[in-house]
Order: structure tokens, then C-alpha cells, then sequence
């Protein structure tokens, strides 16, 4: 078949690769655009870049999701999004396990305060809110990207109704470009773009949000 | 063969079908032209585009192999069919070999293409269609009728009272229950299903990334949940680098929907790794060929392959709006389904397809890669006539009368005096527009068309009379 193919080749004209790339759009600030554009598509944007809007900024996600416990995969995500808590179970927070959840007992207050409890991947399907990292954030379509590697997996920012992204506003890019430009040589197997929830315009072109992915997306940004 | 004559004339007379083509097409606007118009540099993207396709499809077989490289060093497999039905019986004998019993697809155009669902419910496999438009499509027994939206010819109402009579729900008007119904119907598929089909909206040749471009999360589940992942692409669907998919996902999405950016980009490289806590554990590729490698050969209607599937030449065609999808017969419709049905094909297996257009270039206008659609019809066109004369004897009235006409159109003088003569004649035959003529020697040109009344003074009379007034 290659061959053929290359025999099909073999004829035509010889066209070389354009040698500049056209320019993206510039922004003199990137977040306000980024929180523009996820307006726009219908997901909710929370600055948590100051430590003490953190946790009402979590409060927020908690009550708009309906939902009083958060799970994630890998142990580090809290942590590296700057956000102190202190275990009121610590026996209970599983360590060495691949999927972790807090339960929200009280009102989310800084310093926060945290039940956890051991969770099973086998919850994935009946999960209410979800959270994950963002590898980049992209301002000129208010798209977050989602990164498997080693001990994340797919499905738990695809299945449950509601899931939360945190940005770390270093992460935030202006344009596609730059983010097609730095990704890295894929190590994982799947990179995704997210740009708001799930939706459809399939009936009669109307649009509706919420199909098999989360019906909610809430950004937060951290420093 | 696939005639299309008979199906337009069913198309016009659906009064239902003439009122959802109303509705999509002339009642609300597409959202298209406000997002490109919002790109300062538009015209820039789609020349470098168009270059980028041009410089893939002239060193196709290099890419390609570069793909298969990378696939293979991800853990990937990578099946070269050169037609559909080998396409086909891998994926049937893979099903067997692994038990698969259902299966969840993505929409994917090209296994519309190859008869893919015809063929597993014949060997006993489920086929569940997973975008909702295709879900609906796939209730009722019929083919997409657009690339983006297949259900377009659909109204809410037909919808819901399909899925009242297939899927027992209670009767509504209501959108939001249609969508959960097949939420919740389709979710029980995606967690039980062994495998998932998609298509591919672009394959990154230095990296070995498989990217699929959706809305509604259903190409992420169908990848993530089976422990099998087939991702069936036609060869054209090869770009060199990744920097590339910044230029094309802005084209595609914006030319499609009007969207910025759809929900979900889906950038894939081979299966789950080791480490990793879900994803296929098999991933293959299959490259189709089924007619392509014939189309790259001729250098014209090689751009025909640079066409990226966003159906922005449907939305703005004049007579895809008229008719719809499904008159066109073919797996695709509209300006691109006229040039590609023919060209995959033959022309005398299609031979009405270059002909279902009226020329009037808004379909290269809107296209994001800057295919000369008009240009490859008349191409068409011209092929399927130089076929017809090689058969038919050289001498037919047709001939005839079209070398008259050339002889009136290149002399003003003899254009002036034939018209004047027409507009006598028809001071004395009809008042109200001359219809349909009864004159027998016309009759099968005539059944198509109408001839309007002539106006009392032609343009030229009446420019130089507006000069001698000023």
C-alpha cells in the first residue's frame, strides 16, 4: 500500500512546509482574558491566588456542585496548589493509595479542616465533584489542559458531574501556539484540551450543557 | 451507480425536511462568520494551511511512515488498509479474537465511509453510536445528513417522539430530557463496552499524537473506558508537527461550530502506559487508503485531500440548503461530497454529483484550506462529459446547440438581435411568464427548468437610455 502510494506521489508537484508560523494573539492580561473566555463557554472562574480567597473559593465549588467531599488522584495536588489543611482523621488519609478524597464536614474556613476518607476507583462512577492539576492553562480560549502521566488516569475528570481544575497562574499561556509549541514530547498517553463543560448542539442546533462529560467546570488559579 | 435526481425531487416536495433546512439554515444565523471575522489574521492561517496540507499530501508516503514509527514506539499498532473492506475485516477479526461483543463509536465519517456498523451487526457485534446526533441518526435506521450535525434534518419534536417510540421515554419537547435519556441510556454503554471506535481529525507525524476534536465528552469515554482503542483515519489526515494543530484546530473548530475552542481536544499517543490507572490497554491505528491514493495522483485534484471534514461548504451552499444531505445519496454531502463522491468513486459511479451544484463559489470562500471546489466540479465535470462523448456518437443535439449558443455568446451584435427576437416572441405568446415551454424537442431539458418572463427592454437598451437622461 505504501508503495502506491508512493508511486501516487511520484508525479505531483513538490510544495515546501511554510517557514514562518502566523502570529497568535498577544493578551496584556492573560488572566482576565482567560477568565473571560471560560465565562464565555459556561465554566466558572475563581482567583485563588491569595491564600486567604482559597478556601472560600473551595467553599464556593463545594456548594455549587452540591457535593461535600472532593477526590483526586495523587497525593500532591493540595499541596502544590498552596493549600494548608489540616487532617482531623490523619489515620484515615490513605497514603500510598492512587485515589484520594477529602469530606467537607464543616464550612470550608482557612485553615481548612479535614476528614478524609480511604476511596476506592470503583467510586469513580458515583463521584459528584472530581479535581486534577492543569498541566497549562491557555488565555485565548480559556482552555485548561489535562495531563495523564504516571498514576493519573482518564476518567476521573470525565465521569463525574461536576469536576474542579487547578491553574497555577505560572502554567497560564497567552495562545494556542505557545501551548502546541511547549508541550512537552508526549510521556503519557493522552493530552486533553478542556474548554468548558460538555455540551451538544445536535438538536437543532441548540445548545445545551452537560451530555457524558461534567455538566459544571470550576477553574481555580493559584500563585 | 448513485443518481440523485430522483432523491432532490423527494427532497423538495418533504414539506417536513424543506421546513428543518428553513430553520437551520435561513432562521438562525451560523455562528461562523462572527468567529472568523473576530481573526485579525484569517486569510494569513488559511494560506498557511492550505501549504502545510499542499506540502504533507506531495511527501505523504515520508509522513506517514514517520506516523507509524511513533505509534509503534508508543506501544501502538498501526494497520494499513488499502480499501474499506480490509478496514473492516480487522477490526471484525479483532473483535473475535478478543470476544467483543459491543462496541462504542465516536463519530467518525469514514466509518460511515466503509459500511462499518453494517458490517458488525452482521457478525452479530452491537455498533452503539455515542455522539448524540449519531445516536439519534442511528435510532432511526438513517444515514448522517451532515458531517458536524448529522441529525440537522431532524426537528426536536421528530426526536423526541423517536425516542419516546425506541427508548420509552415519557413524551416532551423538553431538550434537556431528550439529552438525558440518552445520557444515562449511553452511560451504561460506555462502562460495559470491550472497545471503542473513533475517527481521527488529525495524526501529528513527529510525535505519533491522534487528535480528536468533540464537544460532548463522548470521543473521551469511548478512548478511556474499553480496554481496546481503534482509531480509523483516511491517509490525508496527516500533518508534519505538532505547532501545526495550532493553525488547523483554529480553522477547523471556528469554520465548523463558530466555537473558540470545542469542549474537548483529544491529543492521544498509544495505549495506557504501565503507570498509568485507566486507558486502552490496545490502541491501533488503521490507515485507509479506499480510494485516496488515486486522487493524490492527479495533481489538481489533489487538493481535494486537503479538505479538513469542518462542513462550512455545506452551511453556505445554495443547494445543500435546498436539498439537504441525504438526496446526495453518498457518505458526504453538500460542495465536498459533490468532489469527493465521484473522486473516490468514478464518475460514472457518481455521475450526478459534480452536477448538484450552482457554481457559485461559496463554498471556496468559506473554506478553511482553500479548496477550489467550483474549479474541481468543473474539472468533473468535464471528465464526466469526455467519458459520455468517447461512448456516445460525437453528433447530438446537445452538441449542437451548445456550439449555437457559443457562436451567439461570443458576437454582441447577433447576442442584441437574438434577445429582441425572444422578447418579441414573447409580446406575442405569454403575458405571465412563459413556464414550462411545450416545445417537444426540449421537453427532458425543459422538465428541470423553468424560463422566467423576458422584461420588456433588455439591460443594454435600458443603460443607454439611462445615459442619454444624464
Amino acid at each position: 500500500m505504501l508503495h502506491k502510494i508512493r508511486h501516487a506521489c511520484a508525479g505531483g508537484s513538490s510544495v515546501e512546509l511554510p517557514a514562518e508560523m502566523p502570529e497568535f494573539p498577544h493578551y496584556s492580561d492573560p488572566v482576565e482574558k482567560f477568565r473571560q473566555e471560560l465565562e464565555r463557554v459556561g465554566g466558572v472562574f475563581l482567583d485563588g491566588r491569595r491564600s486567604e480567597e482559597l478556601a472560600g473559593a473551595l467553599g464556593l465549588v463545594l456548594k455549587e456542585s452540591d457535593s461535600t467531599e472532593i477526590y483526586w488522584e495523587g497525593e500532591e495536588l493540595f499541596q502544590r496548589h498552596g493549600i494548608s489543611f489540616t487532617l482531623r482523621d490523619p489515620e484515615a488519609f490513605a497514603k500510598g493509595s492512587l485515589l484520594y478524597s477529602f469530606h467537607f464536614r464543616h464550612r470550608v474556613q482557612f485553615p481548612i479542616v479535614l476528614n478524609s476518607k480511604p476511596a476506592e476507583r470503583s467510586d469513580l462512577a458515583r463521584i459528584s465533584l472530581s479535581a486534577s492539576g492543569a498541566r497549562f492553562g491557555v488565555a485565548e480560549t480559556g482552555t485548561v489542559v489535562h495531563e495523564v502521566k504516571a498514576g493519573r488516569g482518564r476518567l476521573l475528570s470525565l465521569l463525574p458531574p461536576a469536576h474542579l481544575v487547578f491553574l497555577s497562574e505560572r502554567d497560564l499561556l497567552m495562545n494556542q501556539a505557545m501551548l502546541f509549541l511547549s508541550m512537552p514530547p508526549g510521556q503519557g498517553s493522552a493530552l486533553t484540551l478542556v474548554t468548558g463543560p460538555s455540551r451538544t448542539s445536535d438538536i437543532e442546533r441548540t445548545l445545551v450543557v452537560g451530555v457524558h462529560g461534567p455538566e459544571k467546570l470550576f477553574v481555580i488559579l493559584t500563585s | 451507480m448513485i443518481k440523485i435526481s430522483a432523491n432532490v425531487q423527494r427532497a423538495l416536495a418533504d414539506e417536513t425536511l424543506q421546513g428543518n433546512l428553513r430553520r437551520a439554515f435561513v432562521d438562525t444565523p451560523h455562528p461562523r462568520d462572527e468567529a472568523v471575522s473576530e481573526v485579525p489574521n484569517w486569510e494569513e492561517l488559511r494560506r498557511y494551511a492550505r501549504d502545510v496540507k499542499a506540502h504533507t499530501l506531495s511527501r505523504l508516503p515520508e509522513y506517514l511512515q514517520s506516523l507509524e514509527e511513533k505509534v509503534l514506539e508508543q506501544g501502538g499498532k498501526v494497520i494499513w488498509a488499502e480499501t474499506g473492506q480490509e478496514a473492516v475485516q480487522f477490526i471484525l477479526d479483532l473483535s473475535h479474537r478478543r470476544g467483543v461483543r459491543e462496541v462504542v463509536k465516536g463519530k467518525s465519517m469514514l466509518s460511515e465511509e466503509i459500511h462499518l456498523n453494517r458490517a458488525l451487526e452482521r457478525a452479530q457485534i452491537k455498533p452503539v453510536e455515542t455522539d448524540l446526533g449519531e445516536y439519534v441518526i442511528q435510532l432511526a435506521g438513517e444515514k448522517p445528513s451532515h458531517l458536524v450535525a448529522p441529525a440537522l434534518h431532524k426537528s426536536r419534536k421528530e426526536i423526541a417522539d423517536l425516542f419516546v417510540q425506541k427508548l420509552g421515554m415519557a413524551p416532551t419537547g423538553d431538550v434537556l430530557e431528550i439529552i438525558a435519556t440518552a445520557r444515562k441510556l449511553l452511560r451504561h454503554h460506555f462502562l460495559t463496552a470491550r472497545m471503542g471506535i473513533t475517527g481521527v481529525n488529525f495524526a501529528v507525524a513527529e510525535t505519533g499524537t491522534i487528535v480528536i476534536v468533540e464537544n460532548e465528552g463522548n470521543v473521551g469515554l469511548s478512548v478511556s473506558v474499553p480496554e481496546i482503542h481503534i482509531a480509523l483515519m483516511g491517509i490525508e489526515k496527516v500533518i508534519p508537527r505538532s505547532r501545526d494543530l495550532a493553525v488547523f484546530l483554529k480553522l477547523l473548530i471556528r469554520s465548523a461550530t463558530g466555537q473558540k475552542m470545542t469542549s474537548y481536544v483529544n491529543c492521544l499517543n498509544g495505549p495506557r502506559r504501565s503507570d498509568e490507572l485507566d486507558g486502552p490497554q490496545e490502541f491501533y491505528l488503521i490507515l485507509v487508503d479506499n480510494g485516496r491514493s488515486k486522487i493524490l495522483a492527479d495533481d489538481f485534484m489533489r487538493q481535494s485531500l486537503s479538505c479538513i471534514r469542518c462542513g462550512a461548504c455545506l452551511d453556505v451552499c445554495p443547494v445543500y440548503q435546498t436539498i439537504g444531505g441525504h438526496a446526495y445519496g453518498s457518505t458526504y454531502q453538500g460542495p465536498l461530497g459533490a468532489m469527493l463522491t465521484p473522486l473516490l468513486t468514478s464518475v460514472g459511479e457518481a455521475p450526478e454529483h459534480a452536477f448538484a451544484s450552482s457554481l457559485c463559489g461559496a463554498c471556496h470562500e468559506v473554506c478553511p484550506v482553500g479548496i477550489p471546489i467550483p474549479q474541481i466540479l468543473l474539472k468533473l465535470r468535464e471528465r464526466f462529459q469526455s467519458e459520455r462523448n468517447q461512448k456516445a456518437a460525437s453528433l447530438s443535439l446537445e452538441k449542437l446547440a451548445m456550439q449555437g449558443w457559443a457562436r451567439v455568446m461570443c458576437s454582441p451584435i447577433l447576442y442584441a438581435r437574438l434577445g429582441r427576437w425572444a422578447r418579441m416572441l414573447h409580446k406575442i405568446f405569454g403575458k405571465s411568464g412563459m413556464g414550462r415551454l411545450p416545445i417537444p424537442l426540449f421537453s427532458r431539458w425543459m422538465k428541470h427548468r423553468d424560463l422566467p418572463a423576458l422584461p420588456p427592454r433588455s439591460f443594454r437598451e435600458l443603460y443607454s437610455s439611462s445615459q442619454e437622461v444624464s
